[in-house]
């Protein structure tokens, strides 16, 4: 009799619900959703506490506006002048994959213009109209802040040129993706779904299915389309429905170009997609922003520079265009008017 | 329940077969209409106490009166509730029909080990399940009877111990009984 | 005699035929109940779908079926048969549907409910 217990016990404890474990969270000022398919519920929420802890410490660190971070001290080192200053191993392998795509990006992707940042009010936790001053953003994209600027030797940084502020804000979480999915592999974890403020990796498949993502629709309030994305794959998008404040009239995103320091205005959003790679989620986080900024002419090219095979771009009309092979992995749930292949 | 010996004899032999199924139909037809009049939280769940009948039948007699019992039971009690051909009789018989199948097998089973509760519940389930198979695929073929399924196996369950536990009871007095006649 | 009227013991078979019968009903319960609350109603007539209704609203809804008209009733994120023609009235008895998959039949005048949740065709969103 005991033993017909025990083996109750044991057959009920086998059986249940679909092994989905999914964790929403607030961390890095936006939503985090971690999936975690086939585990135990218990451990699937260890390893989701794991990884928001280590979210929440990198939020910490390297914050861009709050002055006790290990960012905002590296930024005041910076402005006081050409003194090396110590940083954590971690930091200074961020800074140089910055700096490197960066370089590939001939300067769009530019974690340098904090300063600008700050003066569009978008170092803030909401987003509200400011006072356009066209003459302090004239003087700041002046004084030329570039990551090449930041020397890093050994364990210690400092920069060329004192206006150099960093802003982490279009990599750190594309990096979270990347330590996400080591840190879901060094716990044996087959199948997961990372999604940080839309940008999303995926690991394994969902069940028999591959993990499916939705596209949102950069104008209404739901997803244009979706894709399988296959394990490894990370995707990411860049919209100025985001973060954006409206004054006049005129919609003021906050991707800004380092050329002219003003919110980009030809796009609505662009999306790439990742294959697997040791920064598939940084990539995923930093390559959408060239196009973004690009002249329609040069979208092209700038994806290309970034390595980026697989793009869709909604123009400021609403026009999508897309690469073929981001074409045949699409499925669109509302057909946009006209799809221009490229 | 039992034929009185002295009434026996060669030639109405067959007649007394028809007679003895006609018999133990009309029991389970009896407890069938009882069951039917009475008030049911949810549509289906029902004691089945007809159940008792045809368990009974087959301990006593064998599968092909057990048959005939249940088959009567269902088309009789639905035309005498008026309902032949409706819905309700359609799960009525695929149940009876899926039970008598899960039965077939079940009388198999040694009867050392498994007594009349075992072969209750298994009738129960596969009574249930012929139920919901004939809701799912004709009367309401979405999921949304999902829901439901749990309620109406845990109800099985219940009632297919209880029924079984009784068979059990009426068996042991029949076989009293039996014996009492014999010596 | 006197034996004959005690319960017989139970079975070593039987017991494990009961045991898996327990295992195999919570099993059911586990897949099949969803605590999630539903999104919307949706109300089947026939085999079509008649129409499908947020719960973020309060309204009635009647719908004519072949044997007169069944009053179904949408309230604070619920929904229920609120009169129905039928004899037997099993549907207005079920009482309030709240969670995803649940569901209530009137078989004689073929209007069904079920209620579904806010299914998304993907797992998580890009944006």
């Amino acid at each position: 009799m005991r033993f017909l217990v025990l083996l109750f016990v044991l057959i009920l404890s086998a059986c249940g619900k679909e092994p989905l474990v999914q964790t929403k969270s607030y961390v890095f000022g936006t939503l985090v959703d971690i999936s975690i398919y086939g585990e135990t519920e218990d451990k699937a929420r260890e390893v989701t506490s794991h990884i928001l802890q280590d979210f929440q410490r990198l939020h910490h660190q390297y914050h861009a506006w709050q002055s006790d971070s290990e960012l905002s001290k590296l930024n005041q080192t910076f402005a006081a002048g050409k003194r090396p200053v110590e940083i954590s191993p971690e930091l200074a392998q961020m800074l140089m994959q910055a700096q490197v795509l960066s370089k590939k990006s001939q300067g769009l992707f530019n974690p340098a213009i904090g300063s600008l940042i700050g003066a569009w009010g978008f170092q803030r936790d909401e987003f509200t109209p400011i006072e356009i001053n066209d003459l302090a953003i004239q003087k700041l994209v002046q004084l030329n802040p570039q990551m090449s600027d930041i020397v890093i030797k050994g364990n210690t940084a400092f920069s060329k040129n004192p206006a150099v502020k960093l802003d982490l804000g279009g990599y750190a979480k594309g990096y979270a993706l990347d330590l996400a999915l080591v840190e879901l592999q060094k716990k044996g974890v087959k199948n997961a779904l990372v999604n940080i403020g839309g940008n999303i990796i995926a690991l394994g498949q969902h069940g028999d299915k591959p993990w499916r993502v939705g596209i949102q629709h950069p104008r209404q309030p739901k997803p244009m389309a979706t894709l399988d994305l296959p394990s490894g794959w990370a995707i990411g998008t860049s919209g100025d429905y985001q973060r954006y404040f409206e004054k006049d009239g005129k919609r003021y995103c906050h991707i800004i170009d380092p050329r002219s320091g003003y919110p980009a205005q030809s796009t609505q959003a662009v999306t790439v997609l990742i294959p697997p790679s040791p920064q598939a989620g940084v990539l995923s986080d930093v390559a959408s922003k060239p196009i973004f900024l690009s002249a329609p002419d040069q979208r092209a090219n700038a994806a290309k520079a970034m390595g980026v095979e697989h793009y869709l771009v909604v123009d400021a009309e609403g026009k999508v265009m897309l690469s073929a092979s981001m074409n045949q992995r699409v499925h669109w749930l509302a057909k946009p008017a006209t799809i221009v292949m490229q | 329940m039992t034929q009185p010996s002295k009434n026996k004899s060669i030639e109405i032999q067959t007649t007394s077969d028809d007679h003895r199924i006609a018999k133990l139909a009309a029991f389970a037809i009896g407890l069938h209409l009882i069951e039917a009049v009475l008030p049911s939280p949810l549509p289906g769940v029902k004691p089945g106490l007809a159940n008792i009948v045809t368990l009974f039948v087959l301990y006593r007699f064998d599968f092909a009166t057990v048959a005939w019992v249940s088959l009567l039971r269902v088309f009789a009690s639905s035309l005498l509730l008026g309902n032949f051909l409706s819905p309700t009789f359609a799960l009525s018989l695929s149940g009876a029909l899926l039970s008598l199948a899960v039965l077939f097998f079940a009388q198999y089973l040694p009867r050392r080990y498994f007594s009349a509760v075992t072969l209750s519940v298994l009738a129960a389930f596969a009574h249930m399940a012929g139920q919901l198979l004939v809701v799912r695929v004709w009367l309401i073929p979405q999921s949304g009877v999902a829901y439901l399924i749990p309620i109406f196996m845990a109800a099985a369950l219940v009632f297919g111990v209880a029924n079984g536990l009784l068979t059990n009871y009426l068996l042991r007095i029949n076989q009293a009984k039996l014996d009492e006649d014999k010596g | 005699m006197a034996s004959a009227f005690r319960w017989s013991k139970p079975l070593l078979g039987d017991v494990l035929v009961i045991l898996v019968g327990l295992i195999f009903v919570t099993c059911l319960f586990k897949a099949l109940w969803h605590n999630e609350h539903a999104a919307k109603l949706q109300i089947r007539l026939g085999d079509k779908i008649y129409a499908t209704y947020s719960l973020d609203q309060n309204r009635n809804i009647d719908i004519q079926g072949p044997i007169g008209i069944t009053r179904i009733v949408i309230a604070n994120g619920k929904a229920r048969f609120a009169s129905s023609p039928c004899p037997n009235q099993y549907c207005v008895h079920q009482g309030w549907l709240s969670h995803k998959g649940q569901a209530a039949i009137c078989l004689p005048n073929q209007v069904s409910l079920e209620l579904l949740g806010g299914e998304k065709p993907f797992d998580s969103l890009n944006y």
